[in-house]
């Protein structure tokens, strides 16, 4: 029995594919994120350096490069880029190697976890992420009176002092998992899943899904010349040995979130680079 | 007596410490303080556990009726998910049914209007108070200073507007709304096909900001990206809908309309169409005469060719459609320019725009809007219904005047700026609260709140003369009564005799004004809106920093404007109009704003909004301008003169 159990190998890769030539920033996607991941509810939470929230919803503009009115504007929704680091199958995200208490980790479908309990608030993780995916609660996080009510049960409310991310939304997949469990299906990679602002995008700009599987929606996706992914220089190297050696030679994050766009500016201002 | 040897001293001593000490542990304290330790470490609050479920919901209370599957745990709802789409409002029920500040029990003012001071009633209390009072007027023969205002169409609207015309009075009036602005202006709202047009051309409306039904706007644009749909869009802003429009076409601010005029003359004078509205003739020689291309070119800032080769693409275009209707989910437009935009409709034959009439909905009352009415109506009996006009409406201090001279009912589940000067408050129900025909509520009522449909009935069955209105007693049953849509077959006039002054006034607005050199026009936030939504800390989670931060909230101004006024990020600034000021405004320096433009965000500034949407930022409504609309009884706030310092 022990050993059929170690057969089964995660086959998934979970990933997404955001297109920000869909996207209307209406903002629903930061709001299911809130709900479902219990979201802290502070006096005022229009209070940035304070807020405290897994999915931000980033109003980007050329207004620097350009003048009115050959301006263009945009959302992008930013959660945690699930690094892997050059090698998928020995994935390396930069805030994993640093924690000393073992409370972020990656498994072994790409996710990287965070366990709010096991956090000992010491930041690295977050001085390490080049995103700013992290947040850490500098206060302690409050549901005021009645709101307590709509908390849900999957997502463990954090303490002051930890550091908290977005995980893909993975305890929806356990979730879902349970309940497949419960019909009797008992293979892992059986069951899928959508995280909460995948789920609840109204114009599906936001795809999720199974990297490693050729044939899901995400892939194919990601493997258009509208992909983006931020600030990952890797992905200008057209050459595919001199990327080999690259992905040798340097550290590169390799998110597993992808940006769609067909807008040149939004691509050169993902990667830093000016408007020429 | 016998001398305490040393040996007995030190016996005693340390048996009073060891009787203190087990005293101690026995009391609880060190235990107290491991618990307080731990708290202090690991502080979290546990959710209450409890059984999943799926719960099904259809929102009664917006318009689009928006359905919603509600995950349960035990008797708590957690989260709102919906396949369908589903509108701000109804997607922040979550947090309006846990609102720690949600109205428990019917209120009775204590102190001065304004002041915020309640005392708790029973319902019987209440009702009886409103009743006496209405029969009162009811037997003076007053009927008619009985009025008032609902938020939107839905059913308990509906039951207002039914409840209030029984008693003998005229004046029902809805917070103006992209269907109240159409219906009054062209004699019926506009059914748009979208899902069939090839080209959309755009005066201002914000189509995927939250503009009509929001819902169905996402979805209506998912359709337009993969069909290539072509969308031009006249914008002051580079707002989303523009970004994402095939077409942006910058305008100056304000000049949409007359835009709009510009290609109405050019269809009409270079490609010979004609409408079949009534008094189209008469409309056609006064836009032909009073805006040729060359005017309507220096006035909006759209080069003469650009407007006829918009007029070239619209009317070749195999089903296009012209939308009026500025802004998001705060609509603005007068209705020359409705009727402008219309009018290119019937140009091409677009067979995307049909006018409806709900059979249950009047946006007239005794005046032609709500401003009017507001501005010139007399009342001495006032019903919101969930409404907030105090807050909303440009003429909100007003109005805030006559309620204090008034008897004020409002029915809403938590406080407003306009509730904070009622008499009586009734407190109703988010619609996870409210039962349909198809589903049980999701949720018990918060205390002792009731539907806003049952309170309307109740108050109705309490008088002799509306008694009869209803034949129902629950509110579950009015649904069958829920008014119909149909196609208005209301013949579209261009009442070019109402509307000749609104145009003829367009010149003094768009001349030099040396004390105004600026025009203030509003922007919305994402889930904010017109400011429906600060109430709700997810929303605030969700707000740009260069909207509103750390309590300042950003007007954006073009970077030319800013150096020719020597203004510096971030700087605190001064914005007058005609009608009074706004100070505590900070600038954020952008080009997606046009040149000698302030691009003012709403939904800030409310006075009494919960303590999550009170006191933040500034209520631009206060300086906007104020000239009430003679259709649409409803004021041209859109684009207001300023000037900074």
């Amino acid at each position: 029995m022990k050993e059929k159990v170690k057969e089964v190998k995660m086959k998934r890769r979970w990933g997404m594919a955001i297109d920000l030539d869909k996207c209307t920033g209406c903002g629903k996607c930061s709001v299911a994120c809130n709900q479902e991941n219990n979201m802290p509810i502070f006096e005022d939470d229009s209070d940035v350096p304070k807020r405290v929230a897994f999915l931000e919803l980033m109003k980007v503009t050329n207004d620097r490069d350009a003048k009115f009115p050959d301006v263009k504007t945009a959302y992008l929704p930013k959660m945690c880029q699930m690094c892997e680091g050059n090698d998928p199958k020995n994935p390396n995200p930069p805030c994993v190697s640093v924690c000393p208490a073992v409370a972020t980790d990656v498994g072994d479908d790409g996710v990287v976890s965070q366990i709010w309990s096991r956090c000992i608030g010491c930041r690295y993780c977050q001085t390490a992420c080049p995103y700013e995916a992290r947040v850490f609660n500098w206060w302690k996080p409050e549901y005021e009176g009645s709101f307590k009510k709509s908390l849900s049960t999957d997502v463990s409310v954090a303490s002051r002092g930890t550091v908290v991310k977005c995980t893909f939304c993975s305890h929806i997949w356990k979730r879902e998992r349970d309940a497949a469990t419960a019909k009797g299906i008992l293979d892992i990679n059986a069951v899928l899943y959508t995280p909460a602002c995948a789920g609840t995008c109204p114009t599906g700009a936001i795809v999720f899904g199974d990297l490693n599987d050729h044939d899901s929606e995400v892939y194919k996706l990601t493997q258009t010349d509208r992909a983006v992914r931020l600030t990952n220089p890797v992905d200008d190297v057209k050459d595919a040995d001199k990327k080999k050696s690259l992905l040798k030679a340097k550290q590169f994050t390799n998110p597993k979130v992808y940006y769609l766009t067909s807008q040149q500016w939004l691509r050169d201002m993902m990667r830093f680079k000016k408007n020429s | 007596m016998k001398k305490i040897e040393r040996k007995d001293f030190l016996k005693l001593g340390g048996g009073a410490v060891l009787g203190g000490l087990s005293g101690w542990v026995f009391s609880g304290a060190p235990f107290l303080g491991f618990q307080w330790l731990a708290e202090w470490t690991q502080d979290q609050y546990v959710p209450v556990k409890g059984f999943e479920k799926y719960a099904q919901a259809v929102s009664d209370s917006c318009p689009a009726g928006c359905k919603v599957s509600v995950r349960m745990i035990g008797d708590r709802a957690v989260k709102i998910e919906s396949k369908d789409g589903v509108c701000p409002a109804c997607h922040n029920a979550l947090q309006l049914t846990y609102h720690p500040e949600r109205i428990s029990t019917p209120l009775k003012r204590k102190g001065d209007k304004g002041d915020g001071k309640f005392v708790p009633v029973t319902w019987e209390e209440a009702v009886k108070e409103i009743s006496s009072k209405m029969n009162s007027l009811i037997t003076e023969g007053k009927a008619n200073s009985i009025a008032a205002i609902n938020k939107n169409e839905s059913l308990n609207g509906q039951l207002m507007e039914k409840f209030i015309k029984a008693a003998g009075s005229n004046n029902v009036y809805y917070e103006p709304s992209l269907k109240s602005l159409t219906s009054s202006a062209l004699g019926g709202y506009i059914n748009y096909d979208f899902a069939n047009t090839d080209y959309v051309l755009s005066f201002g409306a914000k189509l995927v900001e939250g503009w009509d039904s929001s819902a169905d706007m996402q979805k209506v644009f998912t359709q337009w990206k993969t069909k290539g749909t072509k969308i031009v869009q006249a914008d002051t802003v580079c707002s989303m809908t523009a970004s994402l429009a095939s077409e942006w076409v910058p305008v100056k601010p304000g000049t949409e309309a007359v835009l709009a005029f510009g290609i109405a003359n050019y269809l009409i004078t270079g490609r010979r169409l004609n409408s079949t509205g009534e008094e189209f003739g008469k409309w056609s020689q006064l836009i032909i005469n009073k805006f040729p291309l060359a005017k309507v070119a220096s006035y909006t800032g759209v080069s003469e060719e650009r407007i006829k080769k918009i007029g070239d693409d619209f009317s070749k275009a195999k089903n296009p459609v012209a939308v009026s209707g500025k802004g998001a989910c705060g609509v603005n437009a007068s209705s020359a320019e409705i009727i402008a935009v219309y009018c290119l409709n019937t140009l091409v034959k677009s067979k995307a725009a049909t006018l409806m009439t709900n059979s249950s909905v009047t946006y007239k009352g005794e005046f032609a809007g709500l401003d009017s009415f507001i501005k010139d109506g007399k009342f001495s009996m006032l019903f919101l219904n969930n409404s907030d006009p105090v807050y909303k409406s440009v003429l909100g201090e007003d109005l805030k005047k006559k309620m204090e001279k008034a008897f004020v009912v409002s029915i809403n589940p938590i406080m407003n700026d306009s509730a904070n000067y009622a008499d009586i408050i009734l407190p109703s129900l988010s619609f996870l609260e409210s039962e349909t025909p198809e589903n049980k509520a999701v949720v018990s009522n918060f205390k002792e709140s009731k539907d806003a449909k049952d309170i309307i009935i109740a108050l109705s069955k309490s008088l002799d003369k509306t008694k009869d209105t209803f034949s129902f007693a629950s509110g579950i049953d009015s649904f069958k009564v829920a008014g119909k849509e149909t196609a208005s077959g209301a013949k579209f006039s261009f009442n070019v005799d109402k509307i000749k002054n609104d145009i003829d006034a367009l010149d003094k607005k768009f001349a030099a004004n040396a004390e105004y050199p600026l025009f203030m026009i509003p922007v919305e936030a994402p889930l904010v809106g017109d400011g429906d939504g600060l109430a709700f800390p997810y929303v605030l989670k969700s707000i740009d920093p260069t909207v509103f931060y750390k309590g300042k909230l950003l007007v954006q101004i073009n970077r030319e404007t800013g150096k020719k006024y020597g203004l510096s990020e971030n700087e605190s600034i001064v914005i007058r109009s005609a009608r009074g000021k706004l100070d505590k405004v900070y600038v954020h320096l952008t080009d997606t704003v046009a040149p000698d433009t302030v691009a003012m965000p709403l939904g800030f500034g409310h006075e009494s909004y919960t303590k999550y949407g009170s006191d933040k930022g500034v209520n631009p409504k206060k300086i906007m301008a104020a000239d009430v609309d003679p259709l649409t009884g409803t004021a041209d706030w859109w684009s207001t003169r300023v000037k900074i310092s």
